[in-house]
């Protein structure tokens, strides 16, 4: 009864193509002041685009907008064709490792079954099928071996790949990625970008937000750059450049060399 | 041991005064697990004292206590939800704001009624021993439907707990599963407020709960421990406080016997349990350390 319908209209695969479409938005908490202003891009299936901005300038609340738990307050975000509460479905949210408790008493496999959850419906347990999804996304992420393990127990880098696992259990078609790569060890960071390779060639879309740029470079087919509004969207070749970086992060940019540019961040 | 555990049960009233600890205890300690993980438990404390007005309501028009109970906890649940989400309304100051209004309510009305100070100190500190066959019944059919909505929404309430963001980014109305939450604390303070008392019925909720988690990293062995030992502690709390009472002529007040058993459970499991390292990993950790009550 929670699956997605096996059949789609005509019109829903013209717009599967797009995976989300934001067209001059604004987004406000108190839908009056806005915090993120002139939001304008189109991301395909199968593509990656990565939020850029100084911490504090609105890449977590793009992200919440696009999951329709901030209210615009201006223009449109349309996802899979769809206004974004009815395609949460098809979005995975993949929230920093960081921000959930250690503490709490679920195993890995538990966090990834988790992304079942919607699917399953009210009231009834997970079955045999959701567990073997959740097995099979722990194993996409190299953690296969770790489902019995307590969430709180793993390392940093582990705990964001089950957050990733549960987005594949989800099998949604736009994954967003708040901060994943935020501190985290090397094996881990290559395991993900893996992962979201294989996801991304199955036709999931991708938006990540990351203070990373060598990241973005090779990750990242396009980039959207953030401060309070939007200074530029596009492939990298065209966006990633010393005079929007500087622009977008006002005094916390650093040219070197003609091309390369480092941030310091405060 | 049968002598103590078994004995005291031969007359109706401890028999029903068993019966109704047993089913307080598996239920608070249901509700106590999602108490203690959504660290709500300055919530639990709160509800205590707002069903007071309700009671002492029901008391000036002669209605049944329950009914009033049931009434002003239902209400202050769906305050409390209401006022929290409000963005500029912190928690903390939300439950403080909540609980001194409903109390100082039942305080004017109170102080309006001459015969009202023996049923206030049953208010305060209970008494199971009065149990009745009809408040027993009342206690069940809570018991029943707490625990029917538990079961029914384990998943959600597992997963807001844990991950409040991700469980709205899955498409979950948050604010409804609180408001679930809140009601199921009510209604387990409104079962329970006569038996032990209001000032002991929130140790009964968080410290069988607590205990669990000392013992225990798996959510489903941790209701059950909690339940088992909220039954246990109260079965044991009976029974000692009738032998004390009745053998050695030291009157020992049950509701709160069976209160001290449940926090030596909590000690024990403290000095001995692999909780120790639980506790440590909190103690050490930002996210565990002593906070005003409510802020979590």
């Amino acid at each position: 009864m929670m699956e997605e319908p096996a059949t789609t209209t005509a019109r829903e695969d013209a717009a599967t193509t797009e995976a989300l479409v934001i067209h001059q938005a604004a987004v406000a908490y108190d839908g009056r002041t806005p915090v993120l202003e002139g939001i304008d891009g189109v991301v395909h299936a199968g593509e990656s685009v990565a939020l850029i901005g100084p911490n504090g300038a609105g890449k977590s609340t793009l992200l919440k907008a696009v999951l329709g738990l901030v209210p615009l307050v201006h223009g449109s975000i349309t996802v899979l064709g769809r206004a974004p509460l009815g395609a949460r479905r098809q979005v995975a949210y993949v929230p920093q490792a960081d921000t959930l408790d250690q503490e709490f008493p679920v195993t890995a496999g538990q966090v990834v079954l988790m992304g079942r959850y919607p699917r399953v419906g009210w009231v009834r347990r997970p079955g045999r099928a959701d567990r073997q999804v959740a097995a099979a996304a722990l194993e996409e992420v190299g953690l296969a071996d770790h489902g019995r393990e307590r969430f709180g127990g793993l390392s940093g880098g582990q705990r964001q790949r089950v957050l990733l696992a549960r987005a594949i259990a989800q099998r949604a078609r736009l994954l967003l990625l708040d901060e994943p790569f935020n501190g985290i060890d090397a094996l881990s960071e290559e395991l993900l970008l893996a992962a979201l390779g294989r996801m991304r060639e199955a036709g999931a879309a991708v938006v990540v937000s990351t203070h990373d740029l060598a990241l973005a470079h090779l990750f990242c087919d396009e980039v959207c750059l953030l401060n309070r509004h939007q200074f530029g969207f596009g492939p990298l070749a065209t966006t990633l450049t010393p005079d929007l970086l500087r622009a977008t992060y006002g005094g916390h940019a650093l040219q070197l060399r003609g091309d390369s540019v480092i941030l310091a961040q405060p | 041991m049968t002598h103590l555990l078994v004995e005291p049960f031969q007359v109706a009233f401890m028999q029903r005064a068993l019966l109704a600890v047993l089913v307080l205890g598996v239920l608070a300690g249901a509700v106590g697990v999602f108490v203690v993980l959504r660290r709500l438990a300055f919530v639990g404390d709160a509800l205590t004292h707002t069903v007071f007005p309700g009671v002492v309501v029901a008391f000036l028009i002669d209605q049944s206590i329950f009914l009033g109970a049931l009434a002003a906890g239902l209400l202050s649940a769906l305050l409390l939800t209401t006022l929290t989400s409000n963005r500029r309304v912190t928690p903390d100051a939300a439950l403080a704001i909540l609980l001194t209004s409903f109390f100082a309510v039942g305080v004017v009305l109170v102080s309006r009624v001459q015969s009202y100070t023996a049923d206030l100190s049953a208010f305060l500190f209970g008494r199971i021993l009065a149990v009745s066959w009809a408040e027993l019944a009342q206690t069940l059919v809570v018991a029943v439907i707490v625990l029917a909505t538990l079961v029914a929404l384990r998943k959600e309430l597992l997963l807001r707990a844990f991950d409040p963001d991700g469980a709205a980014a899955m498409g979950y109305r948050t604010g409804v599963l609180d408001l679930v939450l809140n009601v199921l604390i009510a209604l387990v303070v409104v079962a329970a407020v006569r038996a032990v008392g209001t000032v002991l019925v929130i140790a009964l909720i968080i410290v069988p709960a607590a205990t669990a988690r000392l013992l225990t990293d798996r959510v489903a062995s941790m209701t059950a421990l909690s339940c088992g030992l909220g039954a246990l502690g109260g079965w044991l709390g009976l029974a000692i406080s009738y032998d004390v009472s009745i053998e050695r002529g030291v009157r020992l007040a049950s509701g709160a016997t069976v209160v001290v058993v449940l926090v030596a459970f909590f000690l024990v499991a403290l000095a001995v349990g692999p909780g120790r390292r639980v506790l440590a990993r909190a103690l050490g950790g930002a996210a565990a350390a002593p906070s005003p009550p409510g802020a979590g």
